[in-house]
């Protein structure tokens, strides 16, 4: 430090870092609220058009393998490849598409590409798997990627977590598992439900990279660019590579086009797809940005409240717009909320630091 | 021509201190038609590699008008990081 700052120039300080913490908490809170939206869109985008006969009546016959691995990774993809669109075109728009190519090219863009297929592929279509095998616990299961991401940070980062901050991650995953255990008391363990478990665990651990190396990679790139990236990628590779070799693994390639044609042709369906991947463009976008502001460890345990959301805009969108039954939110749920708001609030301040005298504005 | 973010890191490589309008100025000739090349983005850049250990607070204050300015320097870290990635 050279000279002694002014009083003034100290409280200018500590007002822009004031401000630039709570963006990125807001952010990081803000991306879990759209990803809720996103799960509703992509859930009713996959339940309309051909998706209602492949996943009802199966008057095509398709095999249960197909059903479960196939749908679920194209659906995914779909959304990724639309998200890409938007997220490209946000990028154009202002004036970053020329960067965005120039980064492909770099260590830091190899990173990203990395973080995007773990991030995508895999973890996105263990997602939508375990939430056909298991049901909506699979979205409360993923809500471990927030510690697993604050251990990550912390690893390979070198960012602080705390005891507070490990208590506010404990209390989050407490509310969490508090909306879990209502799966457990309302659906057989089955096989299948099981498994379903261990594909949200993949997607918890997949998500938990993203978040970490995603979000550190965003202080180097920038995050719309970031964001372009990690979802052409994803939607590129899972449509064109993964779900061809799935489709082969079933023993018929040319289900491939056939079930992607359909699916990109159903306008009843692409309109949720458009709004998902718009979403999902806005919500990854906050996500790593936040996480770039504020470290892996507060980002992704405000994030992680999506355990909450996802359900929430479920029964909001779902249950209350479009009528359909089985969406409804239980008190335990209401309350668990309450319980992440604390976990979140535990994480990011020190309650100590509200019982001290306020520094000068 | 490498990416902007990348420009206004690479700046700290020589270990000087810069703030938000030094690195404006510094990059200014081939930046200065970007549409993101805008203060606030600059800020905001500097905020978090600051967060991100890239860089450290070497200085602030404010100026005649007011205005705060803060200068940053590369860590250690920093230095070592944005030489192995930014080539």
């Amino acid at each position: 430090m050279s000279n002694s700052p002014s009083p003034q120039a100290e409280a200018a300080m500590q007002n822009l870092r004031s401000r630039f913490f709570k963006k990125g908490v807001i952010l990081a809170i803000a991306s879990g609220m759209i990803y809720g939206i996103f799960s509703a869109c992509i859930t009713q985008g996959m339940a309309v058009g051909p998706w209602a006969d492949w996943y009802g009546d199966n008057t095509v016959g398709l095999s249960t393998f197909v059903i479960i691995y196939v749908l679920g990774m194209l659906g995914s993809g779909i959304n990724d490849l639309v998200s890409s669109l938007w997220a490209t075109g946000i990028a154009g728009v202002r004036g970053k598409f020329m960067d965005f190519l120039r980064v492909l090219k770099t260590k830091p863009g190899l990173v990203m590409i990395v973080c995007a297929l773990i991030g995508g592929p895999l973890a996105n279509s263990s997602y939508i798997i375990a939430l056909q095998l298991a049901g909506p616990i699979a979205a409360t299961i993923s809500a471990l990627c927030p510690s697993i991401g604050a251990i990550i940070g912390r690893v390979l980062f070198k960012q602080k977590l705390n005891l507070r901050m490990g208590c506010g991650i404990l209390i989050c995953l407490t509310a969490s598992s508090m909306i879990g255990s209502l799966a457990f008391t309302s659906v057989d363990v089955s096989s299948n439900f099981l498994l379903g478990l261990l594909f949200a665990l993949i997607a918890a651990f997949g998500w938990g990279f993203e978040g970490a190396v995603g979000g550190y990679g965003t202080t180097l790139i920038d995050f719309q660019i970031s964001v372009s990236i990690r979802q052409s990628i994803s939607g590129i590779v899972t449509i064109f590579f993964a779900v061809p070799i799935l489709c082969a693994v079933a023993g018929n390639i040319g289900l491939w086009p056939m079930l992607f044609g359909q699916a990109i042709s159903s306008p009843a369906a692409m309109i949720f797809f458009v709004a998902s991947g718009l979403c999902s463009a806005i919500t990854f976008a906050f996500w790593y940005k936040g996480t770039s502001m504020i470290g892996a460890a507060l980002s992704m345990a405000c994030n992680g409240a999506y355990s909450f959301w996802v359900p929430f805009f479920c029964w909001l969108i779902l249950g209350v717009l479009f009528g359909q039954e089985g969406f409804a939110l239980l008190p335990i749920q209401w309350a668990a909320a309450v319980i992440m708001v604390i976990g979140i609030f535990l994480i990011a301040i020190n309650p100590l630091d509200i019982f001290k005298k306020p520094k000068e504005a | 021509m490498m990416p902007m973010n990348y420009a206004i890191l690479k700046l700290f490589e020589d270990g000087q201190t810069y703030d938000a309008d030094s690195v404006m100025f510094a990059l200014q000739d081939n930046y200065a038609g970007f549409r993101a090349f805008k203060k606030a983005n600059v800020v905001e850049s500097l905020m978090a590699a600051e967060k991100n250990d890239l860089l450290e607070q070497a200085s602030y204050d404010l100026d005649e008008l007011g205005e705060l300015h803060i200068y940053y320097r590369a860590t250690e870290y920093g230095a070592s990081m944005i030489k192995s990635y930014i080539k």
